[in-house]
C-alpha cells in the first residue's frame, strides 16, 4: 500500500477540505450560548457559539478553533449536522457519532439521524488512530457544554 | 531533541503522517504550555535523536516531512 492510499482512510478529501476551509469557522455576530473545549495535553482548542430558537433548537453554530485538520473538520461537519436539532437530539447524534469514531461502525440509531450520520461518516477512519479520537470529539464536548450551560469542556 | 512546526500542517497531523511512514515523533504541548504561548504556537512536533540514530534515518525524516507538506498543500 502506498503512503497516500494508507492515510486517505483517515484524511479523506471531505476532511482535508473542511479542515482547510471550514464553512462555519467563525464567531457568530449574535449567539445565545457559548463554551470552550480544551485539550491541554495536545493543544487543541475550540470555542463554539450557538444561536437558538425560542424552543431551544439550534439555528446556527459557529466556532473558532486552533487545532489539527481532524478537529477543525469535525467541528465544521458538526455545525452543519446539528442545525435544527434540540438538545436531546444533538446528544443522541453525538452518542452515535462517538461510537462511530471509536469503533468504525455505525451503531443502531434513530432513522432521523441517518442523513447527518452519512455526512459524518468520513470521520469513521479515526477509529484506526486511537490517539486522534479525542480530536474528533472535542468540538462536540464543547457544543454540549454550551447547551448545558457549562462554559468549558475538556477531552483529555 | 528538535521541536518544530510546519506552516501547512498541525503537529498532530504531522505526527500521524510520520507514524504511517514508520517514524515516531511526539506532538503537542510537551508539558510546556507557557512556553508554547510565549512563542505563539499551539503545538509542535518533536524528534529525538540518539547516539544510535543513523544518517539514513535523519534523511528519511526529512523526506517524510516533505511528503507531509505536499499532502497538506
Amino acid at each position: 500500500m502506498t503512503f497516500d492510499d494508507d492515510v486517505r482512510d483517515l484524511y479523506q478529501e471531505v476532511i482535508l477540505d473542511h479542515g482547510r476551509k471550514p464553512r462555519h469557522g467563525h464567531r457568530l455576530a449574535a449567539y445565545d450560548v457559548t463554551a470552550k473545549g480544551d485539550n491541554p495535553m495536545c493543544g487543541d482548542r475550540v470555542e463554539v457559539f450557538v444561536k437558538l430558537d425560542p424552543d431551544g433548537a439550534i439555528v446556527e453554530t459557529g466556532f473558532e478553533a486552533r487545532g489539527c485538520a481532524i478537529s477543525v473538520a469535525s467541528a465544521d461537519l458538526m455545525a452543519e449536522t446539528v442545525q435544527g436539532r434540540g438538545k436531546a437530539d444533538t446528544r443522541a447524534l453525538f452518542e452515535t457519532f462517538r461510537e462511530l469514531v471509536r469503533t468504525g461502525k455505525c451503531p443502531e440509531h434513530d432513522a432521523a439521524l441517518d442523513t447527518s450520520l452519512e455526512r459524518l461518516e468520513p470521520l469513521a477512519g479515526v477509529h484506526e488512530y486511537p490517539s486522534r479520537v479525542k480530536c474528533a470529539t472535542l468540538p462536540w464536548h464543547a457544543l454540549l457544554a454550551a447547551l448545558d450551560g457549562t462554559r468549558e469542556a475538556s477531552s483529555e | 531533541v528538535v521541536a518544530f512546526a510546519l506552516d501547512k500542517a498541525h503537529a498532530h497531523d504531522v505526527a500521524t503522517l510520520l507514524d504511517r511512514q514508520g517514524i515516531a515523533v511526539r506532538a503537542g504541548h510537551h508539558c510546556a504550555e507557557p512556553l508554547m504561548h510565549r512563542f505563539g504556537l499551539d503545538s509542535t512536533a518533536r524528534a529525538s535523536f540518539g547516539i544510535y540514530t543513523t544518517h539514513e534515518e535523519i534523511d528519511a525524516l526529512a523526506t517524510a516531512l516533505t511528503r507531509v507538506r505536499e499532502f497538506f498543500t
